[in-house]
């Protein structure tokens, strides 16, 4: 099992309030699996991702990632397992404003430790895997939205991870760039890849194999997914 | 991560804000300048002593015959002192074990003339030891030789400004100079000499360039004394072997010359080396103060670095958490903002050096305080301020890494 939830609580203390973000999670995903959860605004997604990214701990219960319980790693463990083992698409990008593509994309690479020639030429490769090649020198401000969402994925690729977490990664881009995107990840799922991606809108999520949907804070339903022969039409074309 | 990435990390985000970053400069700029002036003071002033006792010697001790009126001196000599006389100086050197020599000197106001020209001027009856003691150097010519010396020959030494004026730059050499009513030969030159601004001990200031020196024979032979009561040598320089039985030898002269002149208090000792060493206590309390003001500046400075890197932190949070997001440790983002502060005060630290030697130079150019720039202040004053650098990126440095990612990733 490459991840494995038990019990899993998130309360957010505001004061005398107490949020509970998340109720009682149990989950388990497998390797290569292509996950989409689904759930209405408030309904505790990016909580969850963050946690599955080891950006935010749980308040209770175990997170398991590759059978290592992730709560008793070290700090600068869990900065290496999010540096190699996880691929982070924020849903605002989250771009170093001063960097260029470039650079954005070589920064995990960076503290991997990796070479700076060595890096340059992984960090281009993402970039072309991206279709962002020619655009290597502008910086988040110089790109549309749809390029930034690009230069996200790039960087997430970049280290090849084991897994990428995705949060709302279509939220911001038309529908045509949606879906080059969700080709994109269809095809990085054909090579093995593990994909979790936030969504809330089921036309994207009819891309996954798998859906999760939650409410308050709970798993309302978790149900694989026969893609239609539409979408697989849709993915055809756009790659062309 | 490499060192030399951190290093390009900080420089880049430096880079981004340029006018900011020299703000936060300049408290290590000034900081460092005033570390070098300041030192440079301190310095200027201690060589100016030293050069000041070298030329007195800091081996000698010198006996001065006190400046007394005539009731004073009558009532010396009825109480049998005779004064400082050539007979003390042979005593001294007889039973002194440490002295290795002793220079007495006869001296007198007089005026010198060549041509048309005159000057007042102090004559000096020496003998020919009185340029062994004395680190004293002719620029043309000899000194009073002891052929010289042992004939009472009409020879003199002119002191440097005494010659420039009578020869301009001519050679002075074989000229006639007239001394009171005696005419004397010009021998020797000597190299012009630091002029005293200040007494030393019993010593009063003079310039020593006006004097003329000729053999202590001839100048008792030629030169009347002004009256009769006066003593027959005017001061005796004693050099001893050792600078640590200066004061030994001294309690010993001062013994010998009480029972000489029937404990008559009509002379006085000078240690010029004793006088430095007090002097350089003196001012080490100077210096201290002036060290703590340049002190206080580089923390000042440093204050000024925290604060802004605080500040700094605080706008960056986002960036922090998506480096931290990325898989930067906690180290990584420490190194990077102590490798921030660390280069604005090496940049810093570099300009101030420029500025503080600049400073230095200009105050002994347009103020009469002497400085002297010393190699180990440069570098004493850059260290401080790498030191400064570290100390106060230190505290935002941490605050920066111990953000919590997902917190700092969220912050607007
Ligand atoms: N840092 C926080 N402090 C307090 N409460 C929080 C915090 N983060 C999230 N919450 C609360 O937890 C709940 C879940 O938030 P979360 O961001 O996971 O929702 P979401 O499902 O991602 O919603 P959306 O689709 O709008 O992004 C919300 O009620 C929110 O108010
Ligand atoms: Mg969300």
């Amino acid at each position: 099992m490459l991840i494995e939830i038990k019990n899993l609580v998130k309360n957010y203390v505001m004061g005398d309030i107490q949020v509970q973000a998340l109720r009682d999670i149990n989950l388990t995903i497998d390797r290569n699996e292509y996950v989409a959860i689904m759930g209405p605004s408030g309904s505790g997604k990016s909580t969850l991702m963050n946690i599955l990214g080891c950006l935010d701990t749980p308040t209770e219960g175990q997170y398991l990632f590759d059978n290592v319980d992730v709560s008793t790693l070290s700090d600068d463990e869990l900065s290496a397992m999010r540096n190699r083992e996880i691929g982070f698409i924020f849903q605002n990008f989250n771009l170093l404003p001063k960097m260029n593509s470039l650079q954005n994309v070589e920064l995990p690479l960076m503290y991997a430790g990796i070479p700076k020639a060595m890096r340059r030429e992984r960090a281009i490769e993402a970039l072309e895997r991206v279709g962002l090649a020619d655009r290597m020198d502008h910086k988040p401000t110089e790109l549309s939205g749809g390029q930034r969402q690009r230069v996200a994925v790039a960087r997430a690729l970049v280290t090849k991870p084991g897994i990428l977490l995705a949060d709302e990664p279509t939220g911001a881009l038309d529908s045509k760039t949606g879906v080059e995107i969700m080709a994109l990840f269809d095809e990085l799922h054909r090579e093995g890849n593990t994909l979790i991606l936030i969504t809330h809108e089921r036309e994207i999520a009819e891309y996954s194999r798998r859906i999760i949907q939650i409410r308050d804070g709970l798993i309302f339903s978790d149900e694989e997914n026969i893609r239609s022969d539409d979408v697989e039409e849709k993915i055809y074309k756009t790659r062309g | 991560m490499h060192f030399e990435e951190i290093v390009r990390v900080a420089l880049h985000a430096l880079m981004d804000h340029k006018f900011r970053s020299f703000l936060t400069m300049l408290g290590i700029i000034f900081g460092v300048a005033s570390v070098i002036a300041m030192l440079s003071i301190g310095e200027g002033a201690k060589r100016e002593a030293i050069a000041k006792y070298q030329d007195l010697g800091v081996n000698n001790i010198i006996v001065r015959e006190k400046k007394l009126s005539n009731a004073e001196l009558e009532e010396v000599r009825a109480r049998f002192s005779p004064g400082l006389s050539i007979n003390d100086a042979r005593v001294i050197k007889e039973i002194v074990p440490e002295v290795a020599q002793v220079a007495p000197q006869a001296e007198k106001e007089s005026e010198v003339k060549m041509g048309d020209m005159s000057a007042k001027s102090t004559v000096i009856g020496i003998t020919p030891a009185f340029i062994e003691i004395l680190n004293y150097e002719t620029e043309e010519g000899s000194f009073i030789t002891a052929d010289h010396y042992n004939n009472s020959l009409k020879v003199c030494v002119l002191g440097a400004g005494l010659a420039n004026s009578f020869f301009s730059n001519q050679s002075a050499l074989g000229k006639m100079v007239k001394v009171d009513d005696q005419w004397l030969e010009v021998v020797g030159v000597m190299k012009s000499k630091a002029v005293f601004t200040e007494t030393v001990g019993e010593l009063a200031s003079r310039d020593l360039n006006n004097d003329v020196y000729l053999p202590l024979t001839t100048f008792n032979k030629r030169f009347a004394k002004e009256n009769l009561l006066e003593s027959e040598i005017k001061q005796i320089t004693v050099r001893v072997n050792r600078s640590d039985k200066l004061m030994e030898s001294a309690a010993l002269i001062r013994s010998i010359l009480d029972r000489h002149h029937f404990n008559n208090q009509d002379y006085s000792i000078v240690i010029p080396f004793e006088l430095l060493k007090q002097e350089e206590k003196e001012r080490q309390i100077y210096n201290i103060l002036l060290g703590a003001i340049a002190a206080i500046s580089l923390i000042v400075g440093g204050i000024g670095i925290m604060n802004i890197m605080l500040a700094s932190v605080m706008e960056r949070t986002r960036e922090i958490g998506i480096r931290r997001a990325v898989g930067a440790r906690k180290k990584d983002i420490m190194s990077q903002f102590v490798v921030e502060a660390v280069a604005i005060s090496i940049t810093g630290g570099l300009i101030g050096v420029v500025l503080g030697v600049v400073l230095s130079f200009s105050i002994s150019l347009f103020t009469d305080v002497t400085t002297y720039i010393r190699v180990y202040s440069i570098f004493i004053a850059f260290f401080f301020s790498v030191l400064v650098g570290i100390s106060f990126g230190y505290l935002p440095a941490k605050n920066a890494a111990n953000l919590e990612p997902i917190e700092s990733i969220r912050y607007e």
